[in-house]
């Protein structure tokens, strides 16, 4: 999907020859290089208002982990307009709802209003891009905030710091290593200069996608959208470039210890290429075969039958530049882990030397359908992938032919990419056990 | 070229077209109301009497088909628990299909089928659906209900039930409910382990002949269906579903609130935090004119973070993460509550403002602002919520089994919007009170207890089952180590150690005496000499001596205003087990019971058994006795005398407390020690 600088008097229109259950959309760019796509559904009075911008944890200076997720707590504490305080009081008054989030690859913020409030959700977004108010008081009550959250999400929650300790051995040099909530020390010393400066790198029109979702009148939002992000200046081009990862060549062992837990678990991980690529389409199809229900091969082995775990699976971490595949299991009774790890590798084994069954494939197939139509049920689920789409893939068509890509997955290529990806001496092999255990 | 100047005079009409018609420092107002369209459900009955809704839907290519059941409320009694067993067994294979087939066959399809006592449910893309028909159809007729898996799952029940036991949440659910409602009604019944063991495979399969009937039966059908032919479908899959006698169900009346507000209380020594829940029963049905006003009200009051309970309890005082309210809506009975969890410490403290809050919103109008921000909460859940296909399935059903009106939906908004401060403070003083409730607190007693008692609010107790008990004795755990033997040491340590008091051959105290409510200012000269000698004289200013105690070691006596009385058998077998000046010397540890680390006020205790109605509490911290309390028949009643002691200071090496106060029944005596006098100023012929 190329994208092209258009004038006001230009607008580029997507032509669709395809079934009415397909999400419409058109897309455009302002002159100031921001991206908009627009998806109208008049079925329900609501509307999603979201920005994207990209801009994620791997774009951190590496002494200052978590600045990007630091820096979306600050965007909620007012505009030139907003004053502190009253952001939330606003959507709630109004009959909305909010969030925003933030990843390694980018951040999202969005609001869900009735849709006679499309004027709204718009002025607040452009507001905050705009002229947001960034202030010591603003740094100093987030920093507490976000440290609380870590606290919560991460230090005090079992199995919370599993994560970290797989990037961290999975990725040596590219910004992958670190994590998107960031260290203790860094929150602390994150300047007000420097979030300063980071807002006028990464929050400019020509690194974000907008998107208005819903029921709307095209029309009538299309002058809006001018009126309110029109005359935001453009900023300065960004220029990436990270670092790759050499392949991994040997296999990795480390330990890890959480004092929340009494129970170990053993995981598995290989890295594996970014959620672009085909090979990770049939990864995210081997996980769901592995483990996604109870009749998934891990689960019906290990816990049911054999009864050797408490919980067995699969996850498929994939991000923008590379993905991480992790297996991880947590012993029953008297199990050791590298028994779990054994068991988990017999059925790789079976995945690399024989093709899955007729059945088995097909039951995968019908579980991505069921996705694939859930995922296109909210208007906010809509507005998040029409986002996603459009920045970290490249191709917003996706939205709708995403699940081409896995009907046309084969028996074989499931064969194939296990084999290529999921060695045992390209992996780690993390032990993560209960503090108690240190001698 | 010509390109070149249309993008110019695009840009200049542009740049013109930049002195924006909005202003930025304005909040943009909202356009007008949205039109909601609310898709009405085609209506069908069979001739089983099973009603069937269908509402098509073809964003997307899934449908969504729900069975709920119309039922008046179900008593289970003895065996309660029968429910909630028969509704685990279900969608596990029918009597065609195996458990393994049926959930293998499910999650080939991708699909999610789901069955409880109220109800049932099936999801699937569209081109499954008519098999998901088929299976649920299947599942709800013709449930396979082995002895296996109701063994399983009685397993499972009755460990839930015990892991529940220490959960103050799990307890303060099912204690409520029991307390508002009765044990003996539908909504206040529970599940303990007797009436779960009492449950047999032959009862779960009674309970299923006789509820799972297509009479007062709703099937709902949404999504990518067409109506005639999935109404065909559902014909030929249900119409052998056996229509069921009518069912007359008793009606159980649920217990009145208390006249005046009363807290019940219910003891668990594990407990980290309180669980308030202030509970009066209401009368409320959807139906009801007043229904709207009264969700509005309680948004105000309790319903949101910017609440009044939740501003006070959490963002002013800091005692919750969360206060809440909530006024139920039911066909029968319903309850208005209001609560929160909070800390031990602030426990009384948070029932205080929680019953301030109540009166407020009582007695003052809410703000214009409040009622604004109530409305548009309501009117953005409802119109968010129209999305979802099973919002529409979920009115579909309410509209039949609340008996709402046809265009209770269609009206809601305009309903919602059309609520004045006015109708708020009326419906705030019928349907939520502090005065006819009861405030169930479920705690440690041992820290919340004494503060609850100083609220003045009338307490009653009650166990875990809410049954009925007296108030419990509060204490902690005893630390390892801990023993009677240890205790009497640490004492004799504290006050001097092993030598020091073997040393104390007499005792001579001085002290002022005040009785409460008299107005005499007694002195009284207190002796004993080694090892059970004991000598008492009370005297008034002005009346000489009023009062003596003697005992020689053999005999002794009581004299007052010039009678005196001899020591009886009783009194003389007392005095004859004391050998020596301090007990803790000569107890047999073994022989005394080591009974509870509990509380004096606030300070901590061990308490000792001594023999039957006697105690001694020595301060866990210094060892030092503080307090001993008897038992005894006095003119037919039983009387606890309390004796307090404080302000222990070193006379010859020992320490002696210089301050008691005896309690004894509604008497209350002070002695202060103005001299203590150790091996001096006695001899045998004071005890005479």
């Amino acid at each position: 999907m190329k994208k092209c600088l258009c004038s006001l008097a230009t607008l580029l229109i997507m032509n669709l020859t395809i079934s009415a259950q397909e999400v419409k959309f058109e897309e455009y760019d302002l002159s100031n290089g921001m991206h908009v796509i627009l998806h109208q559904d008049n079925t329900a009075p609501v509307v999603t208002t979201s920005v994207m911008y990209h801009v994620g944890a791997k774009d951190e200076n590496p002494e200052r982990t978590g600045f990007a997720h630091f820096f979306e707590h600050l965007l909620f504490e007012g505009t030139k307009n907003i004053p502190k305080g009253e952001w939330f009081t606003i959507v709630t008054s109004n009959g909305g709802s909010n969030n925003a989030n933030t990843t390694d690859d980018r951040t999202y913020y969005y609001e869900v209003f009735p849709s006679n409030n499309v004027e709204l959700g718009l002025w607040m977004e452009s507001e905050r891009l705009l002229h947001p108010v960034i202030n010591q008081d603003g740094v100093d009550t987030q920093n507490e905030v976000v440290k609380e959250e870590k606290r919560l999400r991460v230090d005090n929650s079992p199995y919370g710091k599993f994560l970290e300790m797989i990037k961290v051995n999975m990725f040596k040099k590219h910004p992958y290593k670190g994590t998107t909530i960031g260290k203790m020390a860094h929150l602390d010393a994150a300047t007000l200069e420097e979030f300063q400066a980071f807002n006028k790198k990464f929050y400019i029109p020509n690194n974000a996608v907008l998107v208005v979702a819903g029921d709307i009148d095209v029309a009538a939002v299309k002058v809006m959208i001018e009126d309110y992000f029109g005359p935001i200046p453009r900023g300065e081009d960004i220029v990436r470039n990270f670092p790759k990862e050499d392949p991994i060549t040997e296999p990795m062992r480390a330990k890890a210890y959480d004092p929340n837990i009494q129970i170990p678990a053993v995981m598995a991980a290989y890295r594996t290429p970014s959620f672009k690529e085909r090979d990770s389409y049939v990864l995210s199809m081997i996980s769901t075969y592995l483990s996604d229900g109870k009749t998934s091969k891990l689960y019906k082995k290990i816990v049911d039958d054999k009864k050797m775990a408490l919980q067995v699976g699969a996850i498929d971490f994939s991000q923008e530049d590379y993905g991480t595949y992790i297996l991880y299991g947590l012993p029953l009774g008297d199990v050791s882990l590298d028994d779990l790890v054994v068991e988990m590798d017999e059925e790789i084994a079976k995945l690399q030397s024989e093709l899955i069954s007729e059945r088995d494939y097909q039951k995968i197939q019908n579980k991505f359908e069921n996705n694939f139509v859930s995922s296109n049920s909210s208007i906010e689920g809509i507005a998040n992938s029409l986002a996603r789409y459009y920045m970290l893939y490249g191709d917003v068509n996706l939205i709708n032919n995403e699940i081409d890509i896995y009907r046309s997955i084969t028996r074989e290529e499931i064969k194939m990419v296990a084999n290529k990806y999921l060695n045992a001496n390209q992996r780690l092999v993390l032990e993560y056990l209960p503090e108690s255990d240190k001698e | 070229m010509k390109t070149k100047l249309y993008i110019l005079i695009a840009v200049f009409f542009m740049s013109l077209g930049v002195n924006a018609q909005i202003d930025r420092s304005q909040q943009p107002k909202p356009g007008p109301a949205p039109k909601i369209s609310l898709e009405k459900p085609q209506e069908f009955e069979l001739k089983n009497g099973l009603k069937i809704l269908v509402v098509e839907n073809h964003k997307l290519p899934r449908v969504s088909f729900n069975i709920a059941f119309d039922r008046e409320p179900v008593l289970e009694g003895e065996k309660a628990g029968v429910t909630a067993l028969l509704g685990a067994m279900l969608a596990n294979g029918t009597t065609t299909i195996s458990k393994d087939d049926f959930n293998e066959e499910i999650d080939f399809l991708g699909a999610r089928l789901n069955i409880g006592f109220g109800g049932g449910s099936a999801n699937s893309l569209t081109k499954y659906s008519n098999r998901m028909l088929e299976l649920l159809a299947d599942a709800t007729m013709n449930p396979l209900l082995t002895e296996e898996e109701f063994q399983k799952e009685k397993e499972k029940l009755i460990e839930g039930i015990k892991s529940d036991a220490k959960s103050v949440d799990a307890i303060a659910g099912r204690a409520g409910g029991a307390l508002a409602y009765g044990k003996h009604h539908p909504y206040g019944e529970f599940v303990t382990e007797e009436s779960v063991e009492a449950v047999t495979l032959a009862d779960v399969k009674a309970y299923f002949e006789k509820y799972f009937t297509p009479n007062n039966t709703y099937l709902v059908i949404i999504g990518d269906v067409n109506t005639k032919s999935v109404v065909k479908l559902a014909k030929k899959h249900f119409k052998n579903w056996e229509k069921a006698a009518t069912m007359t169900t008793e009606i159980v009346e649920p217990n009145t609130n208390p006249e005046a507000l009363e807290i019940n209380f219910i003891d668990m020594p594990n407990a980290v935090q309180s669980n308030i829940s202030l509970t009066s029963n209401v009368k409320l049905k959807m139906s009801d004119p007043d229904y709207h006003a009264v969700l509005i009200a309680n948004k105000i009051l309790g319903g949101g973070f910017n609440s009044y309970l939740n501003m006070n309890l959490r963002e002013e005082h800091g005692y919750t993460y969360g206060a809440r309210s909530s006024v139920g809506t039911d066909k029968y009975i319903s309850r208005f509550r209001a609560g929160a969890a909070v800390r031990n410490a602030v426990t009384d403290s948070a029932v205080v403002e929680t019953i301030k809050e109540i009166k407020r919103f009582q007695n003052e109008p809410v703000e214009a602002d409040a009622l604004a921000n109530a409305k548009a909460k309501y009117v953005g859940d409802f119109v968010l919520a129209l999305e979802r296909p099973s919002t529409i399935a979920q009115y579909a059903i309410n509209t039949k089994v609340n008996e709402l009106p046809e265009d209770f939906y269609a009206t809601y908004l305009e309903k919602i919007n059309a609520v004045t401060i006015e109708d708020v403070n009326r419906v705030a003083n019928l349907y939520f009170t502090a005065d006819k409730a009861r405030i169930v607190v479920v705690g440690k007693g041992s820290e919340v207890v004494e503060n609850l008692e100083k609220t003045g609010i009338p307490i009653n107790y009650f166990d875990t089952f809410a049954n009925p008990v007296e108030k419990p004795e509060f204490s902690k755990p005893i630390p390892e180590g801990v023993t009677a033997a240890t205790i009497l040491e640490s004492y004799i340590v504290a006050i001097g150690g092993l030598e020091a008091v073997n040393a104390v051959n007499s005792v001579r105290t001085a002290a002022d005496v005040t009785i409460e409510g008299m107005p005499f200012k007694p002195t009284a000269v207190m002796k004993t000499m080694a090892p059970n000698m004991s000598s008492m004289e009370m005297s008034i200013e002005g009346m000489g001596t009023v009062m003596k105690q003697k005992f020689d070691g053999s005999e002794g006596y009581a004299e007052q205003q010039g009678m005196q009385r001899p020591m009886s058998e009783e009194e003389l077998a007392e005095k004859a087990k004391e050998k020596g000046l301090f007990p803790e010397t000569y107890l047999d540890a073994s022989t005394l019971t080591l009974v509870s680390l509990t509380a004096i006020d606030g300070v901590d205790v061990y308490k000792l058994n001594v023999d039957e109605d006697s105690y001694r509490y020595y301060d866990a911290a210094t060892g030092l006795l503080v307090r001993t309390e008897k038992s005894e028949e006095a003119q037919g009643q039983t009387i606890t005398s309390v004796q307090d002691l404080s302000d222990y200071r070193e006379v010859n090496g020992v320490l002696f407390p210089f301050v008691q106060k005896i309690t004894a029944g509604p008497q209350v005596i002070g002695l202060t020690a103005s001299e203590i006098i150790v091996n001096e100023g006695v001899s045998a012929e004071d005890f005479k």
